[in-house]
Order: structure tokens, then sequence, then C-alpha cells
């Protein structure tokens, strides 16, 4: 007995000692040539070690302990390699890398790239690419990501529109392109994002808080805009895209080159678009209860253009690379005529409906000017990021001159600008950006950064509506992420912002009557008074993701804050596209959204299901609220609006799933909602303005590899239904559900050597008359665009 | 395995608290009524007002819980540029620019605790201003409403404002 005792413990120390025998794992990093790659990084989960390859491209990482580690191979330039690597014996292992033809920025393998960035990022997160964006063309970049769970958008007419994601949206969304914030006037409802969609490379959306890398304003989430990869070495090539479009006449192209030889390289891209007004399957809208009648279905000056050029110059070798990125994008837009505010003069409807492609009063024009570089180096450990970027956003809004209020009926002379022109924003921004990644240390990856920005906003025009101001925000953030096992990762940050905004006074240029007692005086109004405002907010997030390869599981929480802008601290005049008095409240605080998001998603093979729910608490929650009250002097007789803040719950999610009927046919679902309740405040028990209803997609897709001469072909329906919504605020009308078809087919078509891809769409497939409760039209009850025929092509070639 | 069961625990945490906040809070969600349907209701679409004379402004407003304020904004429709909300049309005078219009902009209470308010209110119109008299021809009426919660409802009259 005592024998066996002795030989189970001998055998158990045997054991011991035997799982305590350290392996080393060694090799070399060749590219395809076989030519070693001195100083690529060998990194392992979970136990964190890492090296890095001599000059002939070998390395040993020794001591380690008998298991399954993730290995990943990453060398700048080159397709990262991940494998998982069993290791109980000494392994030598010789890798070769692949050049790459992409992104390098932050990660990994780019087939893999979207599923490993899912499973890295603990907030949801979708990933498109422009083969999505072609496949869904709307008239706007938002227009084309809408069908994405969770992301919709505010539209104004056909060709412009705001992004909202899960119902956030204005300067509670941040939309980044090259790794900066787009700033545009993001505070206006009828202003839309001055991006060109072609021009976008593939779309992060993050949805949730996300202050903690991108500051101020990303409340509900952040759209990262990633341009064109960089090309390979010596090579020259380019595309041209051709777009038409049945319903509002839409043509467009876009032409785009490229070029590099060993380290240098060149891309280039012109997009020019038109389109006329839009057509509607109604013959007349009644704008508060006044019916006005359509010209054959046209909305009435809804025709727009846009033109843009792209220049990218950059430098990639080794362990540098630096790019330049060159933008400038100007467009023209009718507001719908009939729309301007309550009583539209001259609505001349001969003179608007001689032509559907004219652009007449009211319209507006914007440019939007954009130099950012970027520049990457890193020595052995660590890795650093340098962003330096200036943008311009110059907006004009134009309508005939009306003496609206007390304004003089004939407009004077001594005024140094154009009597129709209503409103004029110039925005300069200058911004900075840098992150130093410090590698592994205790397995634990972590890497630190500042961002800051300075912007100069000058205002013009007869009209007022926010001051002229001046603002900047700095920040300092530490980001952190460990891996707990091979495949769990553990995540966590901290940042503080401070900001300042300080905005002139600003006078009529007109007297008004103040009346007091029983005398008149006509005075001029003084509508802002000079401000200066400081806050600071903390940020935080604390988030862990596990996969295998079933499951994908995430939990997220997060605070992230926005600064209250110029427009809710100071505005104070008419907005004649509602006639509504609107009137700013300097004590404004910074908003605080405290949020908690799960995310799952298991994928059974032939199948995959997902969900992401959320919980979120937001205090200060700033907004528009309508008053009982009308205003003589300042608000011409309109209803007074305020700013005020309230707290706010809001729960809500995505579910999303799909299903390979047979090996070509795909069954897929997308279903999304968000409820909203104000817990304070005036508007206590009420939603938030511009929520969009509950909404889901079911789709039929059927794919072909080859089809005769069709390669890569597609064919899909989606059933788009949405709820109604009656989760309304004033002055918002409750909005009957829907039910739209759109049918799509797709093919790569080869004519000679001659790569066509081709995307055909029928949109609204029934012409049905629905409304689109957060479109800007919404309130005059213009219904959505009716069935509209759209073609892409698109042109690649390469030397 | 223990995480995942921890994840579905929490969902159903989430849907417990999503379920408890779908219980309709009473919130007013309708619009106050102008109605200018009574026979000495005035004025009417394509009235006809005098510069020099007093009119009284007899209206019916009602809403379903309180009604807020209103506003009447007088002004000139020279160039035709106003709808009459009214689906009868008036005969419009020839356009012409506008050198001395008539202007009137003004809000007024309504007491609170108002299901339903008569309007009786005498408005006066003035013949001249310190520029000299004013332009007659037509004008455009134009009665905005609100209720206690911020909804509102609006009429706009063709009428015309003439010298007698």
């Amino acid at each position: 007995m005592y024998k066996i005792i002795l030989l189970l413990l001998g055998l158990g120390f045997f054991n011991l000692s035997f799982s305590q025998h350290k392996y080393s794992l060694s090799g070399r990093i060749v590219d395809s040539n076989q030519n070693p790659l001195p100083g690529a990084s060998i990194f392992l989960m979970p136990s964190g070690q890492g090296t890095v390859a001599d000059a002939k491209g070998y390395f040993s990482i020794p001591m380690l302990e008998n298991g399954s580690y993730r290995v990943e191979v990453k060398y700048l330039g080159y397709q990262n390699w991940v494998d998982t690597l069993l290791v109980d014996a000494n392994l030598n292992r010789l890798v070769e890398l692949k050049p790459q033809s992409v992104e390098l920025q932050e990660v990994v393998v780019w087939d893999h790239r979207a599923e490993k960035r899912k499973q890295e990022e603990s907030l949801s997160i979708e990933i498109v690419t422009q083969d999505f964006i072609k496949q869904n063309l709307g008239g706007s970049l938002m227009q084309s990501l809408e069908r994405l769970p969770g992301v919709s958008t505010i539209d104004i007419g056909s060709g412009q529109s705001k992004p909202v994601i899960r119902g956030l949206s204005f300067n509670r969304v941040v939309v980044v392109e090259h790794g900066l914030k787009h700033e545009g006037q993001q505070w206006g409802a009828d202003h839309g994002l001055e991006v060109d969609q072609y021009a976008v490379e593939n779309v992060e959306i993050i949805k949730g808080p996300s202050s903690l890398t991108y500051g101020s304003d990303a409340l509900g989430g952040v759209i990262d805009l990633k341009s064109a990869k960089i090309p390979g070495p010596n090579t020259l090539g380019g595309s041209v895209d051709i777009i038409g479009k049945s319903n509002n006449q839409h043509w467009g192209s876009s032409v785009a080159l490229y070029g590099r030889k060993k380290y240098f390289f060149v891309q280039l891209r012109a997009t020019a678009l038109s389109y006329a007004d839009y057509r509607v399957p109604v013959d007349s809208v009644d704008i508060y209860s006044y019916r006005a009648g359509l010209h054959n279905n046209n909305l009435r000056n809804t025709a727009g253009n846009e033109q843009s050029i792209h220049l990218n110059l950059g430098w990639a070798k080794d362990y540098f690379q630096s790019k330049i990125f060159v933008s400038h994008l100007r467009s023209e837009a009718g507001f719908f005529a009939n729309a301007h505010g309550l009583e539209p003069r001259h609505v001349n409807t001969e003179i608007h409906d001689a032509s559907n492609r004219d652009i007449l009063d009211p319209y507006h024009q914007v440019q939007h000017t954009k130099i950012v570089s970027t520049t990457q180096w890193r020595s052995e450990k660590l890795k650093y990021e340098l962003i330096l970027g200036f943008q311009r956003n110059l907006r004009h809004e134009w309508s005939e001159y009306v003496n609206h209020g007390y304004m003089p009926d004939q407009f004077p002379d001594s005024l140094q600008y154009d009597p129709n022109l209503e409103l004029q924003f110039d925005k300069k921004i200058y911004a900075a950006k840098f992150k130093v990644d410090f590698g592994t240390w205790k397995k634990w990856n972590t890497s630190l950064g500042f961002n800051g920005d300075f912007q100069h906003n000058e205002i013009g025009g007869r009209a007022f509506i926010i001051p002229a101001f001046d603002q900047w925000n700095a920040g300092i953030f530490g980001i952190s992420q460990r891996p707990l096992t091979a495949n769990s990762i553990l995540q966590w940050g901290l940042r503080y912002d401070v900001g300042q905004l300080n905005s002139k006074a600003y006078y009529d240029w007109f007297p008004s009557p103040e009346v007091s007692g029983a005398d008149t005086h006509f005075v001029y109004l003084m509508r802002a008074d000079h401000l200066l405002k400081n806050f600071s907010s903390f940020s935080t997030s604390l988030g862990y993701s596990y996969f295998t390869d079933q499951w994908l599981l995430k939990i997220n929480a997060g605070k992230s804050f926005r600064m209250p802008n110029a427009k809710e601290l100071a505005a104070n005049g008419v907005n004649y596209h509602h006639f509504s008095y609107e009137v700013g409240n300097a004590n404004l605080k910074p908003e605080s959204s405290y949020q908690l998001d799960l995310g799952m998603e298991y994928d059974g093979g032939s199948w995959i299901v997902g969900a992401s729910p959320f919980v979120n608490f937001f205090a200060n929650y700033i907004y528009l609220n309508p008053t009982s009250q009308y205003d003589r002097l300042y608000g011409n007789g309109n209803q007074e609006f305020n700013y005020t803040q309230s707290n706010v719950f809001r729960v809500g999610g995505e579910v999303y799933g799909h299903v390979h009927l047979m090996k070509n046919l795909l069954l897929g679902m997308v279903g999304e909602y968000v409820f909203s309740r104000q817990l304070s405040g005036d508007k206590q028990g009420f939603s938030l303005p511009f929520s969009p209803p509950a909404a889901g997609i079911v789709n039929m897709k059927y794919t072909a590899k080859k089809f005769y001469f069709f390669e890569s072909m597609y064919f899909n329906l989606d059933v788009r239904f949405s709820a109604q919504q009656n989760q309304i605020v004033p002055p918002e009308e409750v909005t009957d559900g829907y039910v739209i078809f759109n049918f799509s087919w797709g093919s790569d078509i080869k004519i000679k050597n001659q790569k066509i891809e081709l995307n055909f769409q029928i949109q609204n497939l029934t012409n049905t008359v629905y409304f689109n409760h957060t479109s800007y039209y919404r309130l005059i009850n213009v219904p959505e665009a009716g069935r509209n025929f759209v073609v892409s092509l698109r042109f690649p070639f390469q030397t | 395995m223990k995480k995942t069961i921890l994840t579905f625990a929490f969902i159903i945490a989430l849907y417990g608290t999503f379920s408890s906040c779908q219980k309709e809070a009473t919130v007013d969600k309708e619009k106050p009524v102008i109605d200018l349907s009574a026979a000495d209701a005035f004025p009417g679409n394509c009235d006809t007002l005098y510069f020099g004379e007093p009119f009284v402004l007899k209206m019916a407003f009602s809403d379903n819980v309180e009604l807020g304020s209103y506003s009447i904004d007088i002004h000139h429709n020279f160039d035709h540029h106003s709808h009459s909300t009214e689906i009868t049309s008036c005969t419009m005078d020839p356009i012409k620019e506008a050198f001395n219009s008539f202007t009137h902009i003004q809000n007024y209470s309504i007491p609170t605790g108002q299901q339903h308010y008569q309007t009786q209110l005498s408005i006066p119109l003035p013949t001249s201003n310190d520029d000299g008299s004013f332009d007659e021809g037509d004008y455009h009426f134009y009665i905005s409403l609100t209720d206690h919660e911020g909804w509102s409802t609006q009429k706009g009259l063709s009428i015309k404002i003439l010298y007698r």
C-alpha cells in the first residue's frame, strides 16, 4: 500500500515536472522571395511573450509552457500571419509573409481583418467595404450605410443626409476620416455630411460610447472612414465609376488613378455628380394643412450637384509610413421651394417647374477643404502615430430677401453683403493627434495619446442663428488591453478632456420696436452677448470580449461626454425652416452618457445569429424644448424653443442572423429598436426628438461564383419594414409603419481583358408612399422617394 | 461556459429593464385646435380690414389638456408669397413692391388651466408711422396657437387691408 502511494506520488511528481517542462519556438521570417524580414515582430497569446526577428530574419522565444498559442507575426508592408500552434516540443517554423496592398494601420490579415477587429472591440461594430456601398448605393454615404442595423439617417432631400446611430445624431456622432474628426456644421438639422462616398474604401461603425478614443461628441458612436489602400510596390492603375439613377435623373462619375514606385505612391480621385428634383409617388403634399401641388411628382427645387477631388501622397518603407491627404468637396442643393418656413415666398411655380434640373432659391452651398498628414513609425518596441490636419467648412444658405419680422421692406445698400444671403458659416479648424503604442509589457498592450484642436468660426448673412466663436479642445488618453486567455481580451481606458468656447456678441442690423410702458423705442437688438465657457470631463471604458470558433461574446461599460456647442449655448434667432424662435442657454453643462453594451454572436457554420443590446443613462441630455410661449421682439412672433437639459434613459439594440438555405442561397434578417424616455425636465415622460422607429430587413440573397460569363454574381431582395413611430415630441407627428422592397443584382463581367463590375438596384420596387420619421421634410408631410432604378458600373484597370 | 451563462443572465436582466419601460407614460400628444367655423368668427379668409378702424378677433381655441398662448402676425403679401391654409382662394391685387407696409406682430396670453378659450380681442390698425401712411393691398394674417406642452397649430389667412 505504502509503495503504491509512493508510486502515485512519484507519478504525480513526474507529471508535475513534465508539465513544467519548457519548450522554445524558433524560426525565420521571410518574404515570398525568401529574403529575410529583419525586425518582424512575433507575438504570442495568451502568454504575451514576443520578440523581433534579427538581421537575418531569425527569431527564438524560449521558455514556453506546454500549450496552445495564438501566434501573430507582423511586419510593416506585409500581411500579418496568424496561426494557432500547439507547443508540446521545441518548434521551428519558417514563416513566409505576403506583401500587403492594404492599409497598415492597426492590425492584421486583410481577409480576417473585420473578424479580428470585431473580436478585439468590445463595443458593437460594423465593418463594410466599398463593395457594400456599391451594392446599396444611395444618394449619400449615409444613405448607402442605412441598411446596417442600428444605423439610420436624417435625410435632407435626395443627396444630403446626417448620420444617426441608435437614434443619436447631430453632435452626438463622430465621423472620422484619416484618423481625425470630420468637422462641418453638424449642429444644423439641414446640414448633410460632406463626404464623397466613392473615396471611402471601407467604413467602420462603432455603436456605443467612444469618447475614450475620439473625445467629446462620440457619445452615440463613431463612423470611421478609411480611405484607399496603399497600392503595392511598382504598380500603376485606376478605375472609372459611372453611376445613373432614374428617380432624380442622377448621373455621376468618379475616376481614380494610383501609382507606386518602390516607396513613394500617389492616388488621385475626382468625382462629379448632378441630380434633378426627386420624385415622390404623390401629386401634392399637405404643408401645415396647405396643399401644395407637385408638377410631375417632382419635389420642386430639390436638385443638386457635387464635385470633389482627392489627392493622396505617401511614402511607405519598412519602419516608416507617411501620407498626406488633400481633398476639396463642393456641393450645392435646393431646398424644397414650398418648405422654407410656413409661408414660402416667391414660389412661382411657373419658373420653378420650367426645369427640374435648375437650382433656384432657397438653396445651400457647401465647400469643405481638408488637408491631413498621417505619419507612423516604429522602433523595436514602440509605435508612433502623428496626425496633423486642417479643415475649412464654408456654408452658404441663399434665399430671396424678405422682410421677416421687423426687417425693412427694402434691404439697405449700406450692408456689405448680398441681400439674398440668409446665412453663412465659415469654420476653420486645426487639429493634431499623437499616439504612442508601447507594445506589450507584462501582457498589457498599452497606448497613450494626446489630441487637440482649435477652431475659428465666422458668420455672415442677414439672419442670425449662432454667433461667431473660437473653440479649443485638448484631451489625453490611455488605452490598454491584454489577452486573458488565447481567446479572450480585456481592455480599459481613461481619458481627460478640457475645452473652451469663446463666442462673440452679435447685434441685429435693423432696429426693432422695444416697448417700455407707453413708449416705443427702436433699438438694434443684441442677440448674443460675449460668452466664455470652460469645460472638462472624464471618459472611461472597460470591456471584455471572448471568442471561439463559434462564439463571440462581449461586454462593455463606458462613460462618454459631449461639451455643449455654440448653438446650444448662444442661439437666439428664428429658424425659418420651421418658424421656431430658438434660444440657447449659456448655463448648459456637458452631457454625460453611461452605457452598458452587450454583444453576442453564434456561428453555427451554415448559420449565424447575433444580438447587441444596450442600456444607457444620459445625464444632462441637451435638446431644444418647444415652450407654450411666443416672442414678439426677438422671435418675430414665433413660438419659443429653449435649449434645456434632462436626464434620459435609453434601451435598445440590434439583432441579426442569416442561414444558408442552400449552398448559394442565404436568408438573412436584421432588426433594430431604441426606446428612450426623458426622466426629468419639462418634457418628462416624452421620448427624444428624431427617434427612429423599430425597423428591420428580411433579405434573400443568391450568389453564384460563375454563371456563363457572369462572375461573382448575386441577386438580392430586401424586404424593409418599419413600425409606426408614436413616441414623439412636439412638433413631431406620428409616422405610420411601412413595408418596401428593394431588389439588387450585380456581377463582374469580362470583355476581352477588361473587367467590369456591374451593380443594378431597384429601390422602392412597388413605388410605395411612405414616410421616414427622421427625414428633414417629414414635418411637412413629404413622402420618401418613389421607385428608383440605380445602375453603377466600375472599370478597374492596372498595368 | 460560465461566462456564457453570466452574459445571458445580463441579457435577461436587460430584457427585464426593457419591458418594464414599455409601460406607456401618459404624455400629451395632441395639438391644440383653432376653430374658424363659427358664424361670427373674424377675420375669415378673404375678409377686408380697414386702416384706422380697430377690429375684434373672434376665434375659438381648444386643447385636450391645457391651452398655452397665441400669436398674431400681420404682414404684407404684395408679392403673393403666402398661401392661406384655407381651401377657398381669394382674388388678389396685382403683384407690387412694398415700401411702407404695415406689420403687426404680437403675442397674447391665455388664462392658465383653460381647455377652451374664445378670443374677444380688439386689434388697432393705425394709418401711418414715421415714414408716412401704410401701403394698402393684400396682407397675410397668421395665427399661431400653442398648448401648455408646446404643441402648436397654425392658420394663415389671406386678407386685404385698405383705406375706407
